[in-house]
């Protein structure tokens, strides 16, 4: 299916199969000959990269501080993705994908200490 | 029953654009001052607002997508985050100034200083957002928020001169001893409060929290010209009562207890009780809006989980943006800055971002790949362009204008 890939792809929105947020898609990763988009980048160091500048800088150099077990952006296989229309419907649940640092952090620092964190609002 | 229900968020998103704490105080000192000659830019607000809301609720339920979410893609990244952070000071200081407003009405009741109350206001803000279900918030607070209705039942009570009201209210200019600047830093005040950006990003994002689908298009619309109008009527009963007590006297309304004693006038003490309960709802309700909209915006920016709907867990970094929102607002007032200048401010600032807001919405409206058949009508396109120029026109003249009446003096 072809694509327009900064009007009909980039800063959408991703879901997962649930309709849950996973993330924007800040960049995309293509195939050497770039023919075909291979992944979905997303998460702030995608995002300040596509940014540069000092305030891109700051934003990658922020994002990539807290999530030190990876090099890159988070990644998410093009091959993942069921549907394109008003978002990014993915084929997953985002249990599956690997959690964006902040989240794990904030989840497991902040907000998971708080009674009722678990509970459906 | 569940049908009439459906309508609280729209009123519940409109109490918080037309009769929040600042807008309580500055519509009644416009009606001190100036009479009912600013009638018109209540009507011209309530249209706009009406309007946009509209396109922003069709948008929502059509592509399931919140606009604010929308925005980032059809402006872009930089432009997205311009927009951000313009509309997160807003909706921030507003939240300040609503948690400030609860404190005041609190102050009226209890006598004890409003300083006192700002942080039980805000630790029962922070779990109501925090536990309680959002269909439950926009019921509470939508429907006691109507307890304001009892000022526009006191335009009748206190027996005003109705030919010389008819007269002030078709009048565009300012009466004789008052002058053009404050008139018209009051008007843009006015309109600017009718639209504040974050009533849209709140009602689409409620839209979503409410799992509107395509079928709720009539919700979505019920919601908006009934809720809207309804805010927007709640403020003229602010405007007229203060119009008729206090423009005669020339006495200046400038705090929250003048603006709700013509209830007093009235009907006595149950008024006032009523009125002051109705301020009590209507500013909470405005915390919630814009304490809520501080972390939908930042959230649906950055394409993070968010909303009531998840348990907190799975949406970590919305409920943290919350949390320290309402942790910063505290911070502010404890610098015991007024809450009511405080949102004065804001509206002229938000008179400046709120292009960046409406512009994008009109094009998303417009986009068959977001809508489909749903699109705008050539009728809301000449709405939503006509309102642009306002917008526009308003943004454009909103820092001269502050600037030169000295904050409308």
């Amino acid at each position: 299916m072809p694509l327009l890939i900064a009007f009909d792809l980039l800063d959408r929105q991703i879901l997962d199969r649930d309709g849950i947020p996973v993330g924007k898609v800040d960049d995309v990763e293509l195939s050497p000959d770039s023919r075909y988009v291979v992944a979905l980048l997303t998460g702030q160091r995608a995002l300040g990269a596509r940014f540069g500048g000092a305030l891109g800088r700051w934003i990658t150099g922020t994002a990539a501080r807290l999530d030190t077990d990876r090099t890159g952006p988070r990644r998410i296989e093009y091959a993942l993705v069921a549907k394109v229309d008003s978002a990014v419907h993915l084929s997953v649940r985002r249990e599956l994908l690997t959690p964006p640092a902040l989240e794990a952090w904030l989840d497991e620092h902040v907000i998971g200490r708080i009674p009722g964190a678990s509970d459906a609002g | 029953m569940k049908r009439l229900l459906a309508v609280t968020l729209g009123i519940l998103t409109a109490i918080g654009g037309f009769v929040d704490i600042g807008d309580i105080v500055s519509t009644s000192e416009a009606g001190s001052r100036f009479g009912l000659a600013h009638t018109w830019v209540l009507v011209v607000g309530i249209i706009g607002i009406c309007v946009y809301a509209e396109m922003s609720g069709r948008v929502t339920a059509i592509s399931i997508r919140p606009v604010f979410d929308l925005i980032r893609e059809r402006l872009g990244p930089r432009i997205g985050l311009v927009n951000l952070l313009g509309s997160y000071l807003i909706t921030l200081l507003t939240l300040a100034a609503e948690i400030g407003g609860v404190a005041l009405a609190l102050q009226l009741l209890s006598g004890a200083s409003y300083l006192l109350w700002v942080p039980a206001a805000a630790i029962v803000l922070w779990l109501a957002l925090w536990r309680v279900k959002f269909e439950t918030l926009e019921r509470v607070f939508g429907l006691s928020g109507l307890a304001l209705v009892v000022l526009l039942v006191g335009i009748f009570w206190l027996h005003p001169d109705v030919a010389d009201l008819k007269g002030q209210a078709t009048t565009f200019s300012p009466p004789k001893g008052e002058n053009w600047p404050t008139y018209s830093f009051m008007a843009i005040a006015l309109f600017a409060s009718a639209m504040t950006p974050y009533e849209v990003f709140f009602f689409s994002s409620g839209g979503v929290e409410e799992r509107w689908t395509p079928r709720d298009l009539t919700i979505s619309r019920i919601n908006v010209f009934l809720g809207f109008p309804l805010g927007g009527l709640l403020a003229f009963g602010f405007l007229a009562t203060s119009a008729i007590v206090f423009e005669p006297i020339g006495v200046d309304v400038s705090t929250l207890g003048q603006a709700v004693l013509p209830a007093g006038m009235a009907f006595g003490r149950i008024g006032l009780g009523l009125a002051i309960l109705g301020v009590f709802a209507a500013t909470f309700g405005a915390a919630m809006e814009t304490g809520l909209s501080a972390g939908y915006t930042v959230s649906q920016y950055f394409g993070w989980s968010w909303g009531k709907f998840l348990r907190p867990r799975q949406a970590a970094r919305f409920h943290v943006v919350v949390l320290v929102s309402i942790l910063l607002a505290v911070a502010a007032l404890l610098t015991t800055i007024d809450p009511i200048q405080l949102t004065e401010y804001m509206l002229i600032f938000s008179a400046v971002v709120l292009p960046l807001t409406y512009l994008p919405i009109l094009v998303v409206a417009n986009d068959r790949g977001y809508l489909g058949d749903k699109v705008n009508g050539p009728f809301a396109n000449v709405m939503g362009v006509i309102y642009l120029i306002i917008v526009v026109a308003a943004a454009v003249a909103a820092v001269p204008v502050m600037i030169f009446t000295g904050m409308g003096g």
